[in-house]
């Protein structure tokens, strides 16, 4: 019987089945359902599978699903018709072209449950840590995915001194920093949860401070990348000072790799941490002029395979370049920087040049 | 060492690059005479003397060497010391690579004149009597902060191409064969690359997409050695291709779906760039929507190459849209050498004038 994500609850239906056991059968059969269900719902999508020659009622594995390029959410509305109207739709950053993607979402049922889950199965929760997000809430920021996300958790930790410190473009780091030292006079963990960019922000507005000893379970999750928002600092650099400023290991600091145009996340921990996604979504590293997984020890092209993105496209092709390994793969970051472009006129240089303007 | 003696040891050591023939045409079109830096030359009721710099600052781009030689050959027609900032580490060392090689190709009386560097030495820069840059906007922008007011600086920032066919209908095999050199020419890579063809309305596209993937086929075929489809390049033209399905547009692949090229029917004449590595999209415009298509490139149209003739009024749209050079289909990226590049006049421009009156 085939889902029905029109109806809350078939959308109910889809959660359990995701938050389920997920053994290789089962991913297959979600794969194939979600597929069937959104090529003839995205006529973006169909088209690049009719170009790819791939059919739903006829392809081998999950893995021979055509990916959608992320950049595609920047030029269509990717969203399966028969839907409702959407309840959320979350916009990208659009820095590097100047055009924000969009992810539209009928309901946020599925992202609340599959974002909050993926980060308790990972162990960002364990000790139950005092929430802190360098972001601006879901309320003022509407179009932000990570704030409904960091919101999502918010309401599901139920914390009443949990807070975002982001308010009209400013961080509050000093009533931050005073309700940190509370924790730590409470002996109470936190988890500071922000763009690495925000972080950036806070190692300088207390450069001059004292560090501060975060107690015994406290974390710190850092996302995204800086995109022109603050000085860009190397992902070794930034944990450094962070854990000196904070007190914390390398250990102690997570990434979340994720984006707007998916529901699901990938976490690591540490410097050098591998990334791992939850069982009901996948990253497959692929070798862009065969479209197939590359070797473990090669490079290649992140691919998302997120069943919970049930409302737009769930196959994406991202142009983040990653190293896969036995267990899972590393993030070396995004393509775009590596290529020399000289004179030549590109799509980042054009979108410099109006925004110059 | 005379002008005609550095002339006539470039022409030697690069006689295909550099002809003897075009070197003493660029001398002549731009300084007005051969000898104009060995002494006073008559013109009219004033004599005058074109003074060489001593020394050429010249920072080349990442992308293509062609543009750093030229600009270091003229820099030796002229007799100047140059120095060479070579494209960073960042680049993937092609670019350096063909530019260190053709220094050494370079006859030892000339070779001498020339000096290599890295990284970029503002002091150095900053004695410099001329300063040549190719690269992006911003790196002009960067450049041109860092050097004195007095200096001469001439900037090559963001350029591009186009193609346009008059009678695409019409298309000869020959024309079809010199828009595919156009294209796959340095990979696409430099600012006289074309990024997309435009054809007027009423353009049979299917047919016309039929000619020109077979003329691109076979000069990709021909060329040897291929440029190569490293994960960022083969990544971009991936994506080219998958945004082109998704949106609709019409996708002409190579056989086996090789990365070498991709024609893509866009049926919007709005200009948007290319993925590059021979990815050309193909767009229909009226010619009283052109102006409005090439918009967004407005100012940073470098050369429009032609099959077929070009009308007065569609030629005033391209004059008002700030293009600087027309030439046939088939000669996009080989310019003369007395080329006036993004409209400047090279030499003439490096060049400090004495005058005499008499």
């Amino acid at each position: 019987m085939p889902f029905d994500f029109t109806q809350p609850s078939g959308r109910r239906a889809w959660i359990r089945q995701l938050l389920g056991p997920m053994d290789e059968a089962k991913w297959s059969e979600l794969s194939s359902e979600l597929f069937k269900w959104q090529y003839p719902r995205v006529p973006a999508y169909r088209r690049l599978c009719l170009g790819r020659q791939t059919d739903p009622q006829d392809f081998k594995s999950w893995r021979d699903i055509p990916a959608v390029p992320q950049q595609l959410f920047k030029r269509e509305k990717l969203y399966c018709a028969g839907l409702p109207s959407p309840q959320a739709i979350y916009e990208t950053s659009g820095t590097t072209t100047g055009e924000p993607g969009r992810q539209y979402l009928s309901r946020t049922d599925i992202y609340r449950a599959v974002s909050f889950e993926g980060a308790r199965r990972a162990g960002f929760f364990v000790g139950n840590p005092q929430l802190h997000f360098l972001v601006p809430s879901p309320l003022e920021a509407p179009l932000s995915s990570l704030s409904a996300m960091f919101g999502f958790w918010q309401k599901a930790a139920r914390q009443t001194g949990s807070r975002f410190w982001a308010r009209q473009g400013q961080f509050d780091f000093s009533p931050l920093r005073e309700t940190l030292a509370c924790h730590i006079k409470a002996r109470e963990p936190v988890a500071l949860c922000g763009t690495a960019f925000s972080f950036v922000h806070l190692l300088d507005a207390w450069a001059d401070l004292p560090p501060l000893r975060l107690p015994r379970g406290s974390r710190l999750l850092e996302t995204g990348g800086f995109k022109g928002r603050s000085r860009e600092v190397s992902k070794p650099e930034l944990y450094a000072q962070l854990s000196r400023l904070l007190g914390l290991s390398d250990d102690q600091i997570w990434n979340e790799y994720g984006m707007s145009e998916l529901s699901s996340q990938a976490y690591a921990r540490g410097t050098t941490g591998l990334h791992f996604t939850p069982p009901w979504a996948r990253v497959i590293i692929c070798d862009p002029a065969t479209g197939r997984e590359v070797r473990p020890g090669q490079h290649g092209l992140v691919r998302w395979l997120d069943l919970a993105n049930t409302d737009s496209v769930f196959a994406l092709q991202t142009l983040d370049l990653a190293e896969r390994t036995p267990e899972g793969f590393k993030l070396i970051g995004r393509m775009a920087r590596t290529e020399p472009r000289g004179c030549s006129l590109g799509a980042d240089d054009l979108a410099l040049a109006k925004t110059s303007h | 060492m005379t002008t005609r003696q550095r002339l006539d040891l470039l022409a030697r050591a690069y006689p295909r690059l550099f002809p003897r023939a075009g070197l003493t045409r660029l001398l002549r079109d731009q300084l007005g005479d051969v000898d104009a830096l060995e002494g006073w030359i008559n013109r009219g009721h004033v004599r005058v003397w074109a003074r060489a710099p001593k020394l050429i600052y010249h920072i080349g781009a990442g992308n293509l060497a062609i543009s750093a030689m030229t600009s270091l050959v003229q820099g030796l027609l002229l007799g100047a010391h140059n120095v060479v900032k070579l494209p960073g580490d960042r680049e993937d060392g092609t670019t350096r690579k063909e530019i260190l090689d053709f220094i050494k190709g370079l006859p030892a009386p000339l070779r001498k004149l020339v000096e290599t560097q890295r990284v970029l030495d503002p002091k150095l820069m900053c004695e410099a009597d001329v300063v040549i840059a190719f690269g992006s906007d911003a790196t002009m922008e960067k450049i041109r902060s860092q050097t004195r007011w007095e200096q001469k600086f001439i900037g090559h920032g963001h350029a591009l191409s186009l193609l346009w066919l008059a009678q695409p209908n019409q298309l000869s095999p020959r024309q079809a064969r010199a828009c595919a050199i156009d294209i796959l020419t340095y990979d696409q890579l430099g600012c006289l690359s074309p990024q997309a063809i435009y054809v007027p309305a009423g353009t049979d596209v299917a047919l016309l997409g039929e000619k020109l993937t077979h003329a691109l086929e076979k000069h990709w075929s021909g060329l040897h050695p291929k440029p190569p489809r490293p994960l960022p390049t083969a990544a971009r033209i991936a994506e080219a291709r998958d945004m082109a399905y998704a949106l609709g547009h019409h996708v002409w692949l190579p056989p086996k779906r090789h990365l070498g090229w991709t024609l893509i029917h866009d049926p919007s004449p709005t200009f948007r760039p290319s993925a590059l590595h021979g990815v050309i999209y193909l767009r229909q415009v009226s010619s009283t929507r052109l102006h409005a298509a090439l918009a967004p490139i407005e100012g940073r149209i470098s050369t429009v190459g032609l099959a077929g003739a070009l009308s007065a009024p569609m030629e005033q749209v391209f004059l008002d849209l700030g293009v600087t050079r027309f030439c046939p289909a088939g000669r996009m990226q080989f310019p003369p050498l007395t080329w006036h590049h993004d409209g400047g006049h090279g030499l003439a421009e490096m060049v400090t004038w004495i005058d005499a009156e008499v």
